[in-house]
């Protein structure tokens, strides 16, 4: 059952690369980020259930607070980049369009 | 059941990412972190479950909506590039390959562990402390979106 689950996080992770690396617009790329970071939470917990590697849920937690933090500090950026120059766009954001 | 869990989970993935509404992308990524946090629960990881449903289908969910309240409904057109599927099987196959190679290995890391319950009675209060650094800062974000927006809501009027 770890090699399944861990084949289910290796494709969730890489559903979460396509996602980045094809789109431009700013909240795809955000729910593509959190597939990649739950994707690495989803290997700590399968590990640590069915290898018995406890302390890999002390890594999952840490991730998941820098998910969250990344999360908030991301959205802002957007937010703010939206309000100064209407841009939803990743590649359209630039010194200029601030 | 770990299976058809799993299945579920990528198959809203999946749909987030393709979804041309973006309501439906964000129903679809918070069902999808739901489904996550009900397999850790069924995999007796209760706290980390509890943790994803609250952090991600709450927080994260409810940030999100601040962000589609800017750009509307649907997605802007933009050119979505051929490669990136190439580029994210190739990847897959080349995880999953190193992976099976070397799963043997991984059993030897089995007798060298930590007991769980050792863990956490040391580090209760680190725990606590995780909870109010999520709080903090999804308070930190939701506090300054409705400052961001508030001046637009002022022009509507």
């Amino acid at each position: 059952m770890f090699e399944v689950d861990m084949l289910f996080a290796f494709a969730l992770f890489s559903i979460g690369l396509f996602g980045i690396s094809s789109n431009r617009d700013f909240l795809r790329i955000f729910f593509s980020l959190e597939m990649l970071i739950n994707a690495v939470i989803l290997m700590l917990a399968s590990s640590a259930h069915y290898l018995g590697l406890a302390q890999n849920i002390a890594f999952a937690y840490m991730v998941m607070i820098l998910a969250t933090l990344e999360a908030a500090v991301g959205i802002l950026i957007f937010a703010a980049a939206h309000k100064f120059s209407k841009v939803v766009i990743a590649d359209e954001l630039s010194e200029e369009t601030l | 059941m770990n299976i058809v869990l799993l299945t579920i989970a990528l198959v809203l993935a999946i749909t987030s990412l393709s979804a041309k509404k973006s309501i439906n992308s964000l129903i679809s990524f918070a069902l999808m972190m739901l489904v996550l946090g009900v397999y850790y629960i069924t995999l007796d990881e209760k706290l980390l479950g509890l943790f994803q449903i609250f952090v991600y289908t709450g927080g994260i969910a409810v940030l999100m909506l601040f962000g589609i309240t800017l750009i509307g409904t649907e997605f802007p057109a933009t050119k979505q590039s051929s490669w990136s599927a190439v580029l994210a099987f190739f990847i897959f196959i080349l995880m999953s390959a190193i992976f099976l190679l070397n799963s043997s290995t991984l059993e030897h890391i089995v007798n060298e562990t930590v007991e769980k319950k050792e863990l956490f009675a040391h580090s209760f209060s680190d725990v606590v402390i995780l909870f109010a650094l999520i709080g903090v800062s999804l308070l930190y974000g939701t506090i300054k979106m409705i400052h961001i927006l508030k001046p637009q809501r002022r022009d509507h009027v």
